[in-house]
């Protein structure tokens, strides 16, 4: 028998509905498995895709866990990434950087190449949840996680990012526009890995900001926007926005990058930016925290903030 | 010989204080940062199994057929236990007022979510998580009542058949002349507030192990209980056993806050243990089952309140009309909550006349605790939330309409209208020194800048009375009769002089180990470091009640010392007998008994006790080879209520005020607490340190109270917070660290002078933001009259004044 327990998270927004013994508090049984090569790992979760079996990835384990211990996330078989060597750098190749999706976001933030050259992912990074969770948790996992308050998202639509996915017909890369799908879900197949995720040097002189409204430090986000655009000539160039915590996944707001895009960076065109970027979001999301056009309010207050900030950093 | 307690440090005759007063390293500290306590998760008992509670997902249902076969039938499972069970062996909850409790799991029908309905023991928890899994129960909805409103309404359900309405209880007190104080007051200020659910939230939850001897027909539990001598009672009465068999081994606790509940897991793991041929059963609550049916939820009020106050801002009269939600019955003992605030009703005013107006209900929430501060909280936020709305329609400054109201120092003692006795104060003292620290003026100057370049900052100051050192007298309104709450220690000295301090309550974080070690060698003038303080079974300890009502510092500095005055009889009495002298020749002095008259001679206490232990034929005759003593403390003088309710309870009155100023954004409507400050008088400070803690501590939750934490329920009753992703602390990051000073008026009536004060600033902080945001939206005629005041809340109010 179905209950009607209504379960409600800031992070889920969807409500699930659980059956009675969903009240407990510990994980179902599963199996755990732990291959020691990409290879390895790609060959298990195409068996189990075969056999109808449901597997899961295992990286950082901060959101995973506590949907294994709460019995929402059933898995038969967790794979364990973690003792797979190599997939933790994160490098420069011409232009690009590139981190493994098994670098920890406290390595994220602990890079000087990424303070110096991706200025607006190091300060996403700083953003996500608290020390001890940076510490553990994954970059990839974020990204493979697609939780709509997440910042992650949201910095992948404006920089354009790249996430390469390996799977049993081998390596593919992923634009950030086609990775995330929806609340939770990615474009990634049920036998792909991601490996790491690419993103572009920040431009010299680009300006960039991201700001979030979370209840306490460290919560996901109500709302959130994070941006980047260039003065050019006076005028604003190559805006590009985005919100999270919103909608169903990050989204990008091209109504407030055409308002904003050629027009002087003055106070009342960020307004007029900002207030056209909220107005054609869909229909936010609702929890107790937070209805719909609050959240709608938070986006237009943020991304208005942003662009002063994002304004002042530009050159 | 009568045991005169010494009424304040200089009292204490045996030498100089040492450590009393001083800023002591606490004794509990080193095993709880070095990893060493016990706590009840870490403890295994051969041959243990590990309970789990099927919980019920609906607020209102008759239970029609719980079919627990293919439980049973799992590898694994020992015991399943259903309400037959509990019906067959148990007894529903006591409660007061009586008959507004259940069965440990239900019997015939669910009043909350989260109620258990069933439950397993199995060789681990796994096993009986996925146990629960194969428990089949087949419900009939009854309509759930989500609101006292609707729990009230004509035609509205019964949840407790044995009554035939949810009004647990209706009583409306009347304290002087409040009509005519009304009808000839210049201005009445009357508004209605909304307290929403908050509650205690220790970081370890729940948890105990359950021994049924069946060859004694005995009960013996290790556990973390606050209060372990009132459990054993209770349990004794729920599990038909008598009290004498059932022994609670308390084991050091992660906090408590008065959310250590605990009766239904207690229950239930020892019915399951006797299920299960005597075998130990482990119940370790987890995070979700406390936050949905623990005692985590308290106070969950509707207030409709005026004041009368003259021209000149004199406040004569106080009336309150209080709806409390009581959630599904009072098993919790929620309805104290209610009861409390007599204690302290018109706070530190000079209010003449008062009306307590008070309708429990009971409702489909999960039924509501205990919580710091024990229901005088919400009450302060309603009385101080006046006070600063009659200073803004009278146009005087909020500090200077508390102080036009405050008792004077020479009106104490003083009786309230309400009938408690408040000891000592000396409020406007503690205004001027938190004045003079805040810098007020300077802090007005800088709001109006601020609010001319267009923000919104606001700046409150709110007074208290902290209610210490309780008696069940307090509660006898709600149905608690006794007086007297006794609490004792055994001092007992050993062959090599070493001296241990049995107490009857375990460590929870407040530092009272620590106190009665400071006291203890002060008075034997030993170092701090030698005295032993440690705890044991409910069954060979003294009478105590443990921490609570903010009692237990006071309570215990006089059972050490009164323990310690028998003791330095007992010794005189050797000593004068070995020296050949009379009992009123020696004395106490620095750690010696000594001849009065040529205090070279004597002997030190590590000599009078080796002697008593180990020379017989020394002592005087009828004197027991036994240097031990026990003392129990209560608090004297207390009495019975009369019709209005009217006794001396609560001891103390220890006082607060705090100031604060804040800034909320007007665009996210989220308040960011810019500068704290608090000055406060609790008497004789025993241990700055542990004050500090307290202190800062009960900031912390009030801070949570006032603009985060809040239980939400649907309509339907179904609870919408059930992790901390939803029920938000506070954290070091949202918590201001406040700047204290104090003023120390001693208390005339307890050991030392000292007060109740372990509850402190939770009275004061959700009252003074809740004021200081008000002031910051004053200049837009808004005003917030509901906690928390969270930014969803505010925006909302902001926005609709757009
Ligand atoms: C208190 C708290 C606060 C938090 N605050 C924030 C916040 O502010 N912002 C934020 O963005 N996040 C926040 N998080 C989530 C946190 O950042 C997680 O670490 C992250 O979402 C997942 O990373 P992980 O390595 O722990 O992944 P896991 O929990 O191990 O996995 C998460 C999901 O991703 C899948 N997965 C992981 N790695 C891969 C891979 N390489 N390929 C394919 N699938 C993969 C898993 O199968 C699983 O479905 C918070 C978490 C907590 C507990």
């Amino acid at each position: 028998m179905k209950s009607q327990l209504e379960f409600r998270a800031n992070s889920a927004h969807l409500l699930l509905t659980l059956t009675d013994s969903e009240f407990t508090m510990k994980p179902a049984p599963f199996d755990y498995l732990t291959p020691q090569t990409l290879g390895e790992a790609v060959a298990l979760l195409e068996r189990f895709d075969n056999e109808g079996e449901d597997a899961k990835i295992i990286a950082g384990g901060q959101s995973l866990m506590p949907m294994l211990a709460m019995r929402i996330a059933r898995p038969k078989v967790l794979i364990d990434l973690r003792r797979i060597a190599g997939l933790d750098y994160i490098r420069e190749e011409a232009g690009v950087i590139a981190i493994g999706a098994m670098a920890s976001k406290r390595s994220a933030e602990e890079s000087d190449l990424i303070r110096n050259s991706q200025p607006l992912f190091h300060a996403a990074t700083s953003l996500v949840g608290h020390r001890q969770i940076r510490n553990r948790g994954s970059v990839g996992g974020s990204f493979a996680h697609s939780d709509p308050a997440s910042e992650y998202p949201a910095v992948a639509l404006v920089l354009d990012m790249q996430m390469k996915a390996v799977g049993p017909g081998g390596e593919r890369l992923i634009p950030a526009d086609e990775f995330f799908v929806t609340y939770m879900t990615t474009s990634l197949e049920a036998s792909e890995i991601l490996t790491e995720v690419r993103m572009p040097v920040l431009p010299a002189g680009t300006g960039w900001a991201i700001q979030e409204f979370a209840r306490r430090n460290g919560d996901l986000a109500l709302a959130g926007v994070a941006l980047s655009l260039r003065i050019e000539g006076g005028v604003c160039r190559q805006v590009r926005m985005a919100a999270f915590g919103v909608n169903p996944t990050a989204v990008r707001l091209p109504a407030g990058e055409a308002a904003l895009e050629g027009q002087a960076p003055d106070a009342a065109a960020f307004a007029r930016a900002a207030a056209a970027a909220a107005a054609a979001l869909e229909e936010p999301m609702s929890c107790i925290h937070a209805p719909g056009e609050y959240r709608r309010h938070l986006v237009k207050t943020l991304a208005e903030r942003c662009l002063v900030e994002a304004a002042g950093r530009a050159r | 010989m009568a045991i005169e307690i010494p009424k304040l440090p200089e009292h204490m005759h045996s030498g100089a204080t040492r450590f009393i007063g001083r800023d002591v390293k606490r004794v509990e500290d080193p095993a709880l940062v070095s990893g060493t306590v016990e706590f009840i998760d870490n403890l295994d008992i051969p041959g243990m199994l590990h309970c789990a509670i099927l919980r019920s997902p609906h607020p209102h249902a008759r239970v029609l057929k719980v079919d627990t076969s293919a439980a049973e039938a799992l590898e694994g499972v020992a015991a399943v236990l259903t309400g037959e069970d509990a019906r067959r062996w148990s007894n529903p909850a006591y409660t007061a007022p009586e008959g507004w409790g259940a069965y440990c799991v239900a019997v015939d029908k669910v009043r909350f979510v989260g109620e258990p309905v069933a439950a397993v023991a199995a060789e681990n928890r796994y096993i009986a998580e996925d146990a629960l899994e194969l428990i089949r129960v087949e419900y009939e909805l009854l309509p759930p009542l989500a609101t006292p409103q609707a729990a009230m309404a004509p035609g509205a359900p019964v949840l407790f058949e044995a009554h035939d309405s949810n009004v647990v209880q209706s009583r409306v007190y009347n304290w002087g002349e409040v009509d005519r104080l009304f009808a000839e007051a210049d201005h009445v200020v009357s508004n209605s507030f909304r307290w929403n659910r908050v509650g205690a939230n220790p970081t370890e939850t729940f948890g105990c192990i359950c021994q049924w001897d069946l060859a004694e027909n005995s009960l013996t539990v290790h556990g973390a209980y606050q209060t372990p001598r009132f459990w054993v009672a209770a349990r004794a009465m729920a599990l038909n056993l008598p009290s004498n068999k059932v022994r609670i081994v308390s084991h050091p606790m992660g906090g408590s806050f008065g959310g250590k509940g605990g009766p239904r897991g207690t229950d239930i793991s020892a019915l399951l243990s006797r299920k299960s041929e005597g075998r130990p059963v482990k119940y370790i609550e987890d995070r979700m089952e406390y936050l949905i049916a623990g005692f985590s939820q308290s106070w969950d009020r509707h207030y409709e309140a005026s004041l009368a106050v003259k021209a000149d801002g004199t406040v004569t009269g106080f009336k309150v009309r209080l709806i409390d939600d009581q959630g599904a019955g009072t098993e919790g003992w929620g309805t104290i909550s209610v009861a409390k605030p007599l204690a302290a009703f018109t706070g530190p005013y000079r209010i003449e006349a008062a009306r307590y107006d008070t309708v429990l209900v009971a409702t489909n929430r999960a039924p509501s605790g205990a919580y710091r501060g024990y229901g005088p909280p919400p009450h302060f936020l309603v009385l101080e939330s006046l006070m600063d709305m009659t200073a803004r329609k009278l146009a005087i400054d909020p500090a200077e309409l508390r102080r036009r109201n405050y008792l004077r120092p020479e009106q104490f003692p003083y009786t309230t209208p309400a009938g408690n006795e408040y000891d000592s104060g000396n409020y406007e003292a503690v205004l001027d020194k938190l004045l003079a620290m805040a810098d007020y003026r300077g802090l007005r100057e800088e709001q109006s800048r601020a609010r001319a370049a267009g923000r919104l900052i606001g700046i409150g100051v709110a007074s208290t009375v902290e209610p210490g050192v309780f008696d069940w007298n307090a509660y006898a309104t709600v149905g608690v009769p006794g007086i007297g709450v006794p609490e004792g220690v055994k001092l007992a000295f050993d062959v090599f002089g070493n001296l241990t301090v049995v107490v009857g309550f375990t460590l929870q974080g407040q530092g009272q180990y620590t106190v009665a070690a400071q006291i203890a060698a002060d008075y034997w003038g030993m170092d701090f470091n030698a005295v032993k303080v440690t705890t044991a079974a409910t069954d060979v300890t003294p009478p105590h009640f443990g921490p609570g009502g903010s009692r237990l510092g006071v309570a215990i500095a006089g059972a050490v010392l009164g323990a310690s005055q028998k003791l330095e009889d007992l010794f005189c009495c050797v000593v004068a007998h070995v020296m050949q002298t009379q009992p009123d020749q020696v004395e106490l002095m620095d750690g010696r008994l000594r001849l009065k008259q040529n205090p070279a001679v004597g002997m030190s206490v590590a000599e009078v006790a080796g002697l008593m232990l180990s020379r017989a034929d020394l002592l005087p005759p009828g004197v027991e080879p036994c240097p031990e003593a026990t003392y129990v403390w209560t608090a004297p003088n207390r009495t019975m209520p009369d019709e209005e309710g009217r006794c001396r309870s609560y001891l103390t009155a220890a006082n607060a005020t705090h100031l604060v100023m804040l800034e909320i954004d007007r665009e996210t409507g989220r308040t960011d607490i810019l500068k704290y400050f608090i000055v406060d008088d609790c008497g004789t400070r025993l241990n700055p340190g542990n004050l500090e803690g307290q202190l800062q501590g009960a900031l912390a939750q009030g801070v949570g109270a006032a603009l985060y934490e809040e239980y939400v329920y649907s309509d339907d009753a179904q609870p919408l917070v059930t992790t901390y992703v939803d029920y938000l602390i506070p954290t070091i990051h949202e918590i201001p660290m406040a700047k204290k000073d104090f003023v120390v008026t001693p208390s005339p009536f307890t050991p030392l002078g000292a007060k109740g004060c372990g509850e402190g600033a939770m009275h004061t902080t959700p009252a003074v933001i809740h004021c200081a945001v008000n002031d910051a939206l004053a200049p837009l005629g808004l005003e917030i009259r509901e906690t928390p005041a969270s930014p969803r809340r505010l925006w909302q109010l902001l926005h609709q004044a757009k």
